[in-house]
Parts: C-alpha cells; sequence; structure tokens
C-alpha cells in the first residue's frame, strides 16, 4: 500500500468504526432518545454560551489591559435642540473614531441609553481628546460643535462620558465632556 | 521506483487539496459568511445600518448613475419591495457615486422608495468586492449572505425569485 494511501485510510477506518459502534448499541424509543438529544443540546447551548463570554473577557482583558485602558461613552438628555448625526473622536490629534447614528439609536440614547463609543489603549501621560457633534440644531439647521478635553492618564482604566444635554435658557444644545471618578 | 510514484501522488494529492483551500477563502468572504455590518448616509438624510435589520430579509443593491443595467435593477426591486415587504423584505441599495445629487436623481427617476446609501468613499463596496455593477447581495434573517447576481436576464430573475421566497419562508 503506497503511504498517502495509509494517511487515508486510517480516518475511513475510524468513520467505519464509529459507524458500526452506533450500530451495535441499543436503540431507545424515539420519544426518550429525542428528549434526550434536547437536553444535550440545550447543554451544548449553554457551554458555548459561557465558554464565549469567557472568550470576549479574556479579549478584553488581553487587548484592552486595565493599566491603558480608556473607554469613551455617549449619553444624552432631552435632546429638543439638538438631533444627532454622528460623532467624531480624536485623540492626540488622531481620528480614533466616527461613529454614524441611526433613527434606532438615538431613540435608544433618548429613552437613557449610553454608548460605548469607542475602547481603547492610552499610555500614562498628558493626552487631548476631541470629540466633535454632527447632526441639526433648531429650525433644521445643520450643526457642528467640537468638545475638548485634557486627559491625565495615570495607572488604571479610565471613562471618558460625552453628554449631549439641552441648555434652556439659551435654546442651546450643550455638549459636556467629563471623566468619570 | 515505487517510492518516487507515491512520492508523485501525494505531491499531486496536496496540491489538489491546496487548490481547494484557495478556492474556499476565495469565496469565503462573499457567499456563506455574514455580510459585513455597516452604517452609511442615505440621500434622504438618515443614517442606516444593515446590522438592524436582522429577522428580516435583506437584498443589498450596489449601484452607480454611470452603470447602464443598474436603473433597470433599481426598478425591479422597487416592484420586488412592493411584493415582499409585509412578508418581511428590506431593500437597501447603495450607490457609489461620489455626488449624492447624481444618485438622487437617478433614484427620483427610477421611482424608488427604498434608502439610496452613499458609499462615495467606496469603503463597503470594496468589502463586498462590488467590481462589477450592478452587485445584487441576498442576505438571511441571520445576517448572512446567501446569493450573489449581477445584471439579471428573465431566467435569472426567475432563479432569483425563488431565492427570494425560499429566504422570506426560513
Amino acid at each position: 500500500m503506497r503511504p498517502w494511501m495509509k494517511v487515508m485510510a486510517v480516518p475511513a477506518i475510524m468513520l467505519l468504526a464509529l459507524a458500526t459502534g452506533r450500530a451495535e448499541e441499543p436503540v431507545p424509543p424515539p420519544a426518550l432518545e429525542r428528549s434526550a438529544l434536547d437536553a444535550e443540546v440545550q447543554e451544548l447551548r449553554r457551554e458555548v454560551v459561557d465558554l464565549n463570554r469567557d472568550l470576549f473577557m479574556l479579549e478584553e482583558d488581553l487587548l484592552f489591559p486595565a493599566s491603558t485602558q480608556i473607554a469613551v461613552f455617549v449619553s444624552m438628555d432631552v435632546g429638543t435642540f439638538f438631533d444627532l448625526d454622528s460623532v467624531q473622536i480624536r485623540i492626540d490629534g488622531k481620528e480614533v473614531s466616527n461613529y454614524l447614528y441611526t433613527a434606532r439609536e438615538r431613540e435608544a440614547l433618548l429613552r437613557g441609553g449610553v454608548h460605548r463609543i469607542w475602547l481603547g489603549n492610552m499610555k500614562a501621560g498628558e493626552h487631548e481628546l476631541v470629540a466633535f457633534f454632527t447632526g441639526q440644531g433648531t429650525h433644521e439647521r445643520d450643526y457642528k460643535r467640537g468638545a475638548t478635553l485634557a486627559i491625565e492618564k495615570g495607572v488604571g482604566s479610565k471613562y471618558v462620558e460625552l453628554r449631549i444635554s439641552d441648555r434652556v435658557r439659551k435654546l442651546q444644545p450643550e455638549f459636556i465632556v467629563r471623566v468619570w471618578e | 521506483m515505487a517510492s518516487t510514484q507515491d512520492g508523485a501522488d501525494a505531491r499531486r494529492a496536496g496540491r489538489i487539496v491546496l487548490a481547494i483551500a484557495i478556492l474556499i477563502a476565495i469565496a469565503a468572504p462573499v457567499m456563506a459568511s455574514t455580510a459585513p455590518d455597516f452604517a452609511l448616509r442615505s440621500v434622504a438624510g438618515g443614517n442606516h445600518r444593515l446590522s438592524e435589520h436582522r429577522g428580516e430579509v435583506v437584498a443589498l443593491l450596489f449601484w452607480a448613475s454611470w452603470c447602464g443595467d443598474c436603473r433597470r435593477e433599481l426598478e425591479r426591486f422597487e416592484r420586488l419591495r412592493v411584493t415582499y415587504a409585509p412578508a418581511g423584505l428590506v431593500v437597501l441599495s447603495v450607490s457609489l457615486d461620489e455626488e449624492p445629487a447624481r444618485a438622487a436623481t437617478i433614484a427620483a427617476a427610477a421611482g424608488i422608495d427604498y434608502p439610496v446609501l452613499l458609499d462615495a468613499g467606496k469603503k463597503i463596496s470594496r468589502t463586498y468586492q462590488a467590481d462589477r455593477l450592478p452587485l445584487i447581495l441576498l442576505i438571511d434573517r441571520n445576517g448572512v449572505i446567501r446569493a450573489r447576481h449581477d445584471a439579471l436576464d428573465e431566467r435569472e430573475e426567475r432563479g432569483l425569485l425563488v431565492q427570494l421566497r425560499d429566504l422570506i419562508d426560513e
């Protein structure tokens, strides 16, 4: 027999053995077999979900270690004077995120949702974060506003909130950039 | 002598396996794979994100104003949208035009009522390998690309209808 035939023969024999092995097992009643199979599938699904969660946490820990991690969140309060279209984030002059908001996402923000727009790493020291908000202001006029924040990154993760709210007295939107302590 | 023959056979088998792997790798990004998500501005002004249509069958149509066959496809998909939207079909078109006004003019002339998204930077069309226009993709309720077509003739339209109905029935 040629060597490559031998290589192919191994999985073929294993498959044959599996097939014959299954054939010799006593056959349970169909209803019992089905419920056992369902339970097995549910168990398998649960294991996959657990594994996926663990992998996600491991990935976050590896890619964004707590010592260098920075996360930026967007939140919206009322929004009468501003219809959000997009948010662009620049850190030290480099664009790190440019996110377009759909009507559904705007609705979620208005209902109190908070969107993590960017998660990244940053070296310790001073940095500058600039956020540009694009959308429509009052009377459906195009509106673009920038807000700047100087960040002192030390040891430990940093969380920045970009908050859009209404300044009722001036009938204008207000853009607040702040670090969560 | 026999070992030389064995070596040649093994090498040939290896080459065949490699060729199949390469073919699978080439086909993988556009067929039977999850449709890459995107968010684009529409001519009408709002933004649309593909992943927001999970649970619906999506027909994604890449086109441009300078493409001769595209207008026919735009009109065809308006008819399909009218018929199948109640059953869960969503039609999204992506224009590769650099000037939004041109896309808007053609869309208005074709009388379409589905979103015309703008990909002037060609980033999304490159991701979807839209090197020939029109490009039609059918995406199932799980966000998986299930069919890919270019300009359709009568026979291909019948095929597309069968695929579309199958996806809606799933």
